[in-house]
């Protein structure tokens, strides 16, 4: 309890209100030397001690006080030899001023000083004791909260860290996002482009339709232009041989249309009576056509409708006789890479 | 309570109980004389009967005798040793017969039948002791009702304020603030009359 609480139960101690468990917490504050509550206490006994005033009086049976002349001993007890009753309660009414206000003779026993010197030492011990493992054990517990603090500044310093390279990586990912988007636009923006040069294109070949009277005007080099966007047409590649160097062809084949193109470079003059054929070579040559290379002339593109030869592996060109022949019956000026 | 105040209230002269404590005889006697009355008044008061009163205040006066030696006026007044003593013997002889309850209630018995049969007037005092009575009774009387009845349960009755709170159906806080108050007013009631004069 604290002191305003023991304080404020004085004036129900005078009056006799407190239950035992609280009779003994005040008196053990009383005994402790509060000089404040016993100056309180002192006032409200005094009060109480009126109170019988207040009374009817009442007067005693008259033989009791020769009763009591009768028993009393001879002489009072002095005060050194009256034995305390420890049957009693913890504070009588006759003890109650010695307990809270001791004499100042000198004490009745010898060996008080000696048990209440034991007692002070051994509470100075005991205090010294719980001071001293209390402070142990603030010292350990600061060393430990230190320790946990320079731990967790240390993650936070990682944490930082990764913090940081997650951030670089994210903006650099947004750097390459936004290329990505950037090279999107430009390739859409180059198909609208080319998707706005075919438009054209178409415009000027309707042009020229519309200029010809109706008749369509497609070269074969139109043609051979066109076929360059057709992503289903195969394109094959032809050298010289030995006996033509210099030359060099180049085979496209549309299977949707059945149709070849085949535009050779450098190939030798013919002589007269002969003409250049050309090969597919599966199982054996077919001839695909025939065609003339005059003085003068150093491209021909040949155009021939044929039929299927999806499976031929090598393309050929061989000088033959004027009209062609079934079989091969010169060498090869110009040979497909196998 | 100041010391004037304390000087007042005493009905009994220390120097009396200075010449009990040497054994003088005399001395006793007067001692007995002026107290007696109070003391078998409080005695009645808590057990509510004057054969055990007149036991209880006989084996008070025997403990007297033995140890007045052991009195100091620097402790309190005489009547308040006296007062106090008698006052708990008689709170533990009640409790030793489990009766405290209901003896703290009833009224206590009357003494009118003692003082129309007895020749012997009651002494009063003197004029000092007559007007301290006075005071006394007209401070108690001030209180509020429920304040005087919790403190006269308390003191008379040996009841603790748990005990007067569970026999009165009255929360605790109730009654301890009932009787911390009227031990207060009765404090400040009894100074009061000191400062306006009373008999010295």
């Amino acid at each position: 309890m604290k002191h305003e609480e023991l304080e404020e139960s004085v004036p129900l101690y005078a009056a006799g209100a407190l239950d035992r468990v609280e009779r003994q917490a005040l008196e053990a504050h009383l005994l402790s030397g509060c000089a404040s509550c016993h100056s309180t206490l002192k006032d409200y006994q005094s009060i109480a001690a009126l109170l019988p005033l207040a009374l009817s009086p009442s007067k005693p049976p008259r033989s009791l006080k020769a009763k009591i002349m009768a028993e009393r001993s001879p002489e009072p007890i002095p005060a050194q030899s009256v034995p305390s009753d420890p049957a009693r309660s913890s504070l009588d009414p006759g003890d109650w001023m010695d307990h809270l206000f001791p004499p100042e003779a000198p004490v009745q026993s010898a060996a008080l000083p000696w048990a209440l010197g034991v007692g002070l030492l051994l509470i100075v011990a005991v205090g010294g004791y719980f001071v001293w493992d209390v402070w142990t054990q603030r010292s350990s517990d600061i060393a430990k909260i230190q320790q946990l603090e320079a731990a967790l500044l240390e993650k936070s310093t990682k944490l930082a860290g990764v913090d940081r390279e997650v951030g670089d990586q994210t903006k650099a990912l947004a750097d390459l996002r936004n290329e990505l988007q950037q090279r999107a636009h430009e390739a859409a923006e180059t198909k609208e482009r080319l998707a706005q040069r075919e438009t054209d294109l178409e415009e000027t070949r309707t042009q020229l339709i519309q200029r010809s009277g109706g008749r369509t005007v497609e070269t074969p080099q139109d043609e051979f232009a066109t076929l360059l966007r057709i992503p289903n047409v195969n394109a094959i590649s032809l050298i010289g041989s030995d006996i033509a160097k210099q030359a060099t062809g180049f085979l496209l084949y549309d299977s949707r249309i059945q149709k070849v193109w085949l535009y050779s470079v450098n190939l030798p003059e013919c002589p007269t009576g002969t003409t250049y054929q050309l090969w597919a070579i599966q199982d054996k040559p077919v001839s695909i056509g025939t065609f003339r290379v005059d003085t003068g002339e150093t491209t021909h593109l040949l155009v021939k409708k044929v039929l299927n030869f999806t499976l031929a592996k090598t393309f050929g060109v061989s000088l033959e006789p004027s009209g062609g022949r079934s079989q091969p019956t010169e060498p090869m000026y110009l040979l497909s890479r196998s | 309570m100041d010391k004037a105040l304390q000087h007042a209230a005493s009905t009994i002269d220390a120097a009396l109980l200075a010449r009990v404590v040497k054994g003088d005889q005399q001395a006793f006697s007067q001692l007995y004389d002026h107290s007696s009355v109070l003391l078998f008044s409080l005695a009645v008061r808590i057990l509510g009967n004057h054969e055990e009163a007149a036991d209880l205040v006989q084996d008070v006066y025997l403990e007297i005798w033995r140890k007045v030696s052991r009195y100091d006026i620097g402790r309190g007044t005489p009547d308040a040793w006296l007062v106090t003593l008698t006052k708990s013997r008689a709170i533990d002889r009640l409790r030793a017969k489990g009766t405290q309850g209901s003896r703290a209630i009833n009224p206590p018995e009357t003494t009118t039948a003692v003082q129309v049969t007895d020749p012997d007037p009651i002494p009063l005092g003197t004029q000092a002791d007559q007007d301290l009575r006075s005071a006394v009774g007209a401070a108690l009387a001030g209180l509020p009702q429920a304040q005087q009845q919790a403190i006269e349960l308390a003191y008379y009755g040996g009841l603790s304020y748990g005990e007067i709170a569970a026999q009165l159906n009255q929360p605790l806080w109730t009654v301890k603030t009932r009787i911390k108050l009227g031990m207060t007013k009765l404090q400040a009631a009894l100074k009061q009359w000191q400062n306006e004069g009373s008999p010295q």
